[in-house]
């Protein structure tokens, strides 16, 4: 894994800082069953994936389509389990699902039979807290993502944009260590994009909270992230690791877009993309 | 259909989502059935009467035999009978169904287990089975409850087991994902996520349960609304055969439209984007 500095990064230059996710030595081979069901063939995903997401940190897996990562995310999710390698969170090894880990899903993927308030309150019902602290909370997070007013609505009433903000509001309910999210922003159309993608950086400063967010946006991982993790494909595994220069205050996307940097950066994770040897 | 107006009323009471349908076509909707019901008795009240009484009654002779009936306190005795049978063999129809279907939804092995048996029966007109039925229950009522228990509850079971089989792997995922146990994930997701499949098995056996009772009231001891069709067809007074026929004909009307306003009742995001 080697690992390139554009720019002096503010971050990285905290040396106390803490390893919140620890992946190492990740591999994870699928087996395909023909249709006849007799013979299988092996798709190796992953190959000895590793790396670290520090405290704060807003961390970005990218890679071409059918590169792993939303494999990755899963498993360290508990969704899939790994065949070798290890995942730690705070220090402690994570074999299946947790509240240490929240979760946004590509769909928003909410309960059609409870509201907004209700979804939220999920992890929270899960794990035996009383029905009045978790209303509360929950409020509370619907506030925190902008849907204070529409807490007593159903899903099937509210558009995808804001019933993908209640699935954040869900994954954020359990106080997780980090949070991981899958393409959650993929299935919207561009406006609504770009407005939760400010929303998730302001979240993200109020709450403090450490983030694993998997795309295939080049330009929604370098406007979200501390660094980027390119992954190659056939096996996944780590291509090149990128600290991103622009830490703390980020101009607006579309403002972003005309920096020279920005740009540079740009076209460097692209050429890593598209120089993946396309074979197999 | 009523499911329009049930839509209609549904999206109403929603303000988000731009109601589709105004009332005024609902309304014209009404009253082209209210002149197609009024014409059709009365062609039949006119027709009827031309007809020889042994083979066709008219509606005003019916509602007369219906008066004299119910003023006999027969009609209400029969139709209690009836309903004894009716509803306690369907709600034991409902019970078993819908438990069954879902340990069979959710677990392959007993989806494996039973599958062939399930496909089996419901395939068979079960009525055929009723000598057998009286046989192993004689002529009394465990017979009927028998024979209304085993129309309605494969309807019940084969929807309930579709459902859960239905459920979404995401929503199952989301379950995993938030670090459910099992029992968690069938309470909490995948039984609300079928209730509307059931609702439908429900729905469907409530047609077969009526079915099962009037079957059940003609070859095992004659009684209920049954019983009453025998007689009065057997002294060929054909207008007080018809009372207890329109009986039969306004419970499924009555039940099945219950059902129905339940199963949007308890799944109104299933009806919001259809047609």
């Amino acid at each position: 894994m080697n690992q390139i500095v554009l720019k002096e990064d503010v971050m990285n230059a905290n040396p106390a800082q803490k390893v919140k996710l620890a992946v190492s030595g990740i591999c994870k081979t699928f087996r395909i069953r023909n249709a006849n069901g007799q013979q299988s063939s092996f798709l190796p995903v992953l190959r000895d994936v590793g790396f670290d997401v520090y405290e704060n940190e807003v961390v970005s897996l990218i890679g071409e389509s059918g590169c792993g990562k939303t494999t990755l995310l899963r498993t360290i999710q508990g969704l899939i389990r790994h065949d070798s390698g290890t995942i730690k969170v705070d220090g402690q090894e994570v074999k299946s699902a947790g509240r240490d880990r929240g979760f946004v899903f590509q769909q928003p993927s909410l309960l059609p039979w409870r509201t907004a308030r209700e979804n939220v309150e999920f992890g929270l019902e899960l794990q035996g807290m009383a029905a009045g602290e978790r209303a509360e909370r929950a409020r509370k997070l619907l506030a925190l993502v902008g849907l204070g007013h529409a807490a007593e609505q159903f899903p099937h009433q509210l558009s995808g944009g804001m019933q993908q903000r209640i699935g954040l509001a869900r994954a954020l309910a359990i106080d997780p260590t980090i949070l991981l999210m899958d393409e959650p922003f993929s299935a919207l159309d561009a406006q609504t994009r770009e407005v939760l993608q400010k929303e998730l950086l302001r979240i993200q400063a109020q709450t403090r909270k450490t983030i694993l967010f998997v795309t295939h946006d080049l330009d929604e991982a370098i406007y979200l992230s501390h660094r980027i993790i390119v992954l190659a494909a056939k096996p996944g595994r780590v291509k090149e690791v990128i600290t991103l220069p622009f830490a703390g205050e980020r101009p607006e996307l579309p403002v972003m877009r005309g920096d020279p940097e920005f740009q540079a950066i740009r076209a460097h994770i692209w050429d890593l993309i598209r120089s993946a040897p396309a074979n197999s | 259909m009523t499911s329009n107006t049930l839509i209609g009323g549904a999206v109403a009471a929603d303000d988000l989502i731009e109601d589709l349908e105004p009332g005024a076509p609902v309304k014209r909707y009404w009253l082209v059935r209210l002149v197609s019901i009024v014409a059709v008795l009365a062609i039949w009240e006119v027709a009827g009467r031309q007809v020889n009484p042994l083979f066709m009654a008219y509606p005003s002779d019916i509602v007369h035999a219906a008066y004299r009936m119910i003023a006999s306190g027969e009609l209400l005795a029969a139709f209690l009978d009836s309903m004894k049978t009716l509803t306690l063999g369907f709600i034991l129809a409902c019970v078993a169904g819908v438990a069954l279907g879902l340990l069979i939804g959710r677990y392959r092995y007993v989806d494996a287990a039973t599958d062939w048996l399930v496909n089996a029966l419901y395939a068979t007109p079960l009525v055929a089975i009723t000598p057998l039925v009286i046989l192993w229950f004689g002529l009394g009522f465990p017979a009927k409850l028998f024979i209304v228990f085993i129309l309605a509850v494969f309807p019940v079971l084969i929807n309930t087991a579709s459902g859960v089989r239905n459920v979404a792997s995401q929503l199952i995922d989301v379950g995993t994902a938030f670090a459910a146990t099992e029992r968690q994930i069938f309470g909490k997701i995948i039984l609300p996520a079928a209730l509307p499949f059931m609702m439908t098995g429900i729905r469907l056996g409530i047609g077969r349960a009526i079915i099962g009772m009037v079957v059940a009231e003609f070859f095992t001891a004659i009684n209920g609304l049954g019983a009453l069709i025998i007689k009065y067809g057997n002294q060929f007074e054909t207008a007080a055969m018809f009372v207890p026929i329109l009986c039969l004909m306004l419970m499924g009307v009555v039940y099945t439209t219950i059902a129905l306003r339940f199963e949007h009742w308890v799944a109104p995001w299933r009806f919001t984007d259809d047609e």
